[in-house]
């Protein structure tokens, strides 16, 4: 005789119901008072955002009203210009900015399993001091360190590359990504290695075959953290990348485009939502493996 | 199919002082034996079984399997499987994925895994659970698919590391009969690790009793709880346990509240040679009975009675020396006495009687 | 040694290319740091190969150390400025960690919408931190910005919020907290979830009211979430420069240690690389001070971090 899931099924449902009932007690004030504040605070969350979309839309001179409406001579003339190209290469620069960041994600997810994976699983001499050096490093103001990496990336001949600064990224998002790692593969049972091992594989086909595939809320967070890493950042970009203005970044072009055109709101505010578009699309894309993913990273520590 | 041998292998896991988990275990299996590792918690008898799995390093001696020396032979070159406590499914994968992928790993053509898991599924009755993922099973259908990716691979050893403690007492007792005759169909040599002395007795060619490490005796169920080798296996083997003190000795035997126990003339030579006072006398709850007040017997306070249906276990207080000890009887069950009831205990059968030397806990005849 | 290789190597080559990685990017770049606050060197005389200008600096010993210690304002006022980082930090801190611990409370319940919210709360996060900069600076403009516009309907003066005063403070921690909240909250949601609900119940079942139980079961059982996240939001907010650098420029008044290294950095004629550098370390000793002592505390009280 066995349990038949279908049983089990039900007697699950049974018990949901059961939790369901006893939540339902919750006075309607409480509830009310609940929803409240969610929305509040939603609303102070979504507000700034929903702002630029909104004056995004309108011409400059109207950005700067003193009383401003919602919608006051509203266009989409700001996003044609900004797409055409007369205020600066967008394009080019949006291409730069996606190949960086997608590389920086793919290295840095790729950099910080590995480690994650053998912090988390094998007790090896210098573990300690890599971790604690992975809390220190993000200790040290960087950017000030940016003429003697200058110099190293002309020594290995990636100065001007993206490979280059797509490496310094790295440097930035490994640490805090492998803490993650390490707590998620913490919560997978080393029982699971152990039957792949017995099953055949070597340790590398364990985390690759085993680990990786059972780590994805873990691994999306990490992508959403390194994808934004190298997304927004200024100062390495405008220092390691050539001054031309075909090779900057997004960030960096953004960056010169409103030291130009101080007054400009309304093309800015497009310029901003047309930036912002791929890294909300990337945050819609994990956002429900967040919490799980980023949770046992942060519990474990 | 092979025979698998430990040769002094030994586990010492580093620190300070640092504890040797497995000591210098000799022991050989037979070919297509199911031999059982038996022991409490801490005793060794996991990391025993990890090392011949390959997942635990052996730090003197080594393993062999067929005869081949695989000390330092990775899991995967080993031949062998293994049945996991927490049956440690792939999640990610349905049973039939979970069942064939160490063939997959081998490079075995698709149709034939296919063939071989669907076989296996017929023999654990999981064909129609081929297509789930593990999360939509239950325990016992767990349990199946963990034993069917064993042996669907066909290995020549199996390892299994109490693959039923996460199971409820009914279907533990099912699973049990049901691995026994898998593995009497089947012939492959397997090694069963339990803390549970009943699965050991009920399932086991031979059990294999270990304790901090050190092995203590290796016989069929039957020697074992005939002629344990020492107090510690004695009390471990067999349910309620034995009743084990250490009472004064006289010339005729042991001295028990007021009566004397006639014991063996070699067991008195080989306790007077060795000028013992006392001795760790052992009797089965079974070889004890109840007896009318008439009858010579030890007195006895009854201050428990568990009632299992066929029979009755009474435990209470007997005089021995200047302290009292609790001794445990088992009875008729339709017959049991009383709470607080005076009652007499006698030794049914001296052949019965298991003695011990008080310090080093061996026994103490041939 | 071949045993040691034998049992390690797997660990050992998954991560030498991190360490690769971070020994030339990081360890490097840092000696030389370091090396550069015990000397002069700036933009004026450092080697430059497109002008095929050798390197012209010259050791100065601890004068960098010095001159930034003795708080001399033409050198980044250290101490004011050190105790303006640390009003910063915690109050952003303290923001993040008390606002994302009762908005995660607020999400762990069983409430309609759940899945909307907890999206539309995570969004601060997921845009681009300069971008946020702008839209926060063009809220807080003192003439057409919306926050002013807000308070003038209801009868409070508008003032100039990024200007040189403390309220460019103010407004910048609040644009902070706006930031750092969704990280806070998110983390301790999964701290929330972690804790078995049976606890609740046992509180629940031995007379606690909704107080002890939140005193007693919650906090308790988000304590090694909550130190980790402290512990990284305290090293984050303590170097956050983007979000003051892009919403109030060089202002003193938004000034810390992390945003002077960078003015020291990237303005003036003369970038003065040494000045930042020894901005870096001093960031990085307090910082290190700072984590010694937030871990002692843990360990005593019996928390192995």
């Amino acid at each position: 005789m066995t349990v038949d899931a279908a049983a089990l099924r039900v007697a699950a449902q049974a018990a949901r119901t059961r939790v369901a009932g006893r939540r339902g007690r919750r006075s309607r004030l409480s509830s009310v008072g609940l929803h409240a504040a969610l929305v509040l605070a939603a609303l102070i969350a979504v507000f700034p955002v929903f702002w630029v979309l909104v004056t995004s839309f309108k011409p400059d001179s109207r950005a700067v009203e003193a009383t401003p409406k919602l919608v006051d001579h509203s266009s989409l003339d700001n996003y044609a210009d900004v797409l055409s190209g007369a205020k600066g290469d967008f394009l080019a620069w949006f291409g730069n900015s996606v190949l960086i960041a997608l590389l920086t994600t793919v290295i840095a997810v790729f950099l910080s399993a590995t480690t994650g994976y053998a912090v988390s699983r094998f007790r090896f001499p210098g573990l300690r001091p890599l971790m604690l050096s992975f809390l220190v490093m993000q200790m040290f103001p960087f950017a000030v360190l940016i003429v003697p990496l200058y110099n190293i990336l002309i020594a290995i001949g990636l100065q001007g590359t993206s490979i280059g600064l797509v490496l310094v990224y790295c440097t930035t998002a490994v640490p805090f990504c492998t803490y993650m790692l390490k707590g998620y593969f913490d919560t997978i049972p080393s029982d699971i290695d152990e039957a792949g091992r017995m099953d055949g594989l070597s340790p590398f086909g364990v985390f690759w075959r085993l680990v990786l595939p059972l780590s994805t809320p873990g691994l999306a967070v990490t992508a959403f953290y390194s994808f934004l890493t190298a997304w927004g950042e200024v100062a390495f970009a405008s220092a390691f990348l050539s001054a031309s203005d075909q090779s900057k970044t997004l960030a960096v072009g953004l960056q010169v485009f409103v030291q130009q055109n101080r007054t400009e709101w309304g093309h800015l505010a497009a310029a901003s939502i047309l930036v912002a578009i791929p890294a909300v699309l990337v945050f819609y894309l994990v956002q429900r493996f967040l919490v799980t993913g980023l949770a046992s990273g942060s519990v474990k520590g | 199919m092979a025979e698998v041998a430990y040769v002094n292998a030994s586990r010492i896991f580093s620190g300070n002082p640092p504890v040797r988990a497995v000591d210098q275990l000799q022991l050989d299996v037979a070919d297509g034996e199911f031999l059982v590792l038996v022991g409490p918690s801490g005793s060794g008898k996991s990391t025993a079984l990890r090392m011949l799995a390959g997942l635990e390093d052996v730090d003197e001696g080594a393993i062999e399997i067929g005869g081949k020396d695989v000390t330092n032979v990775p899991p995967k070159g080993r031949d062998i499987a293994m049945v996991f406590q927490s049956y440690a499914l792939y999640p990610h994968m349905t049973v039939a994925e979970n069942m064939g992928f160490a063939l997959k790993l081998r490079g075995v053509a698709k149709a034939q895994i296919k063939e071989q898991v669907a076989e296996a599924a017929k023999m654990l009755d999981l064909t129609k659970y081929l297509d789930r993922k593990p999360k939509a099973l239950s325990g016992g259908q767990r349990q199946r698919v963990a034993m069917g990716r064993a042996i669907v691979r066909e290995p020549s050893v199996f390892l299994m590391d109490e693959p039923l403690s996460n199971l409820d007492a009914k279907l533990r007792v099912e699973t049990r009969a049901n691995i026994a005759a898998l593995q009497q169909r089947l012939g492959t040599t397997t090694i069963y690790v339990t803390h549970d002395q009943v699965e050991a007795m009920t399932m086991g060619h031979r059990v294999a009793v270990l304790k901090d490490g050190l092995l203590q005796q290796c016989d069929t169920p039957r020697a074992l709880y005939d002629h344990p080798a020492n107090a510690f296996v004695a009390g471990f083997i067999g349910s309620p346990a034995m009743n084990l003190k250490t009472v004064p000795l006289t010339a005729e035997g042991a001295k028990l509240d007021g009566i004397v126990v006639p014991l063996s003339r070699a067991a008195l030579d080989k306790a007077s040679g060795e000028s013992l006072g006392e001795v760790t006398f052992g009797i089965r709850p079974e070889a004890l009975a109840l007896v009318s007040s008439e009858e010579q017997g030890m007195n006895m306070t009854v201050e428990l009675v568990e009632e299992l249906g066929a029979d009755a276990l009474v435990h209470g207080a007997v005089k021995i020396g200047e302290g009292t000890e609790r001794f445990v009887v088992r009875v008729d069950g339709r017959t049991p006495p009383t709470l607080g009831q005076q009652v007499k205990v006698a030794v049914r059968d001296t052949t019965e009687i298991h003695l011990f030397h008080p310090e080093s806990g061996d026994r103490l005849e041939a | 040694m071949r045993r040691f290789l034998d049992r390690h190597w797997y660990a050992y080559a998954m991560v030498l290319p991190v360490v690769v990685v971070i020994a030339v990017l990081v360890l490097y770049p840092l000696a030389q740091g370091v090396y550069f606050t015990f000397t002069n060197i700036n933009e004026a005389n450092i080697a430059n190969p497109v002008l095929d200008r050798a390197a012209s600096y010259v050791g100065v010993g601890f004068r960098n150390y010095l001159k930034v210690l003795s708080g001399d304002s033409s050198y980044g006022a250290f101490w004011s400025t050190l105790l303006r980082t640390l009003v910063w930090t915690f109050g952003c801190v303290f923001c993040h960690y008390t606002v994302g611990l009762g908005l995660a409370m607020l999400l762990n319940r069983q409430v309609r919408g759940r899945a909307l919210y907890r999206v539309l709360l995570i969004v601060p996060w997921a845009v681009p931190a300069f971008i946020s900069a702008f839209a926060w600076k063009y809220m807080f403009n003192a003439q057409f910005g919306i926050v002013n516009q807000v308070l003038r309907a209801v009868g409070l003066p508008g003032p100039v919020w990024l200007g040189q005063s403390d309220l460019a403070l103010l407004a910048v921690v609040i644009v902070n907290v706006w930031l750092g909240v969704p990280f806070m909250m998110v983390a301790l949601l999964g701290g929330l979830q972690s804790i078995p609900a049976d606890l609740y119940e046992a509180a629940e079942m031995d007379g606690a009211t909704p107080w002890q139980r939140f005193r007693h079961v919650t906090l308790p059982g988000l304590r090694s979430v909550s130190s980790t996240v402290v512990l990284l939001g305290i090293i984050w907010t303590f170097n956050m420069f983007p979000v003051i650098y892009l919403v109030t420029g060089q202002n003193p008044n938004t000034r810390i240690l992390v945003t002077y290294a960078f003015e020291r950095f990237f303005a003036g004629a003369s970038r003065d690389y040494a000045i930042a550098c020894t901005y870096g370390v001093l960031i990085l000793s307090v910082l290190l001070v700072f984590a010694t002592v937030y871990r002692r505390a843990l360990r005593k009280q019996g928390e192995v971090w």
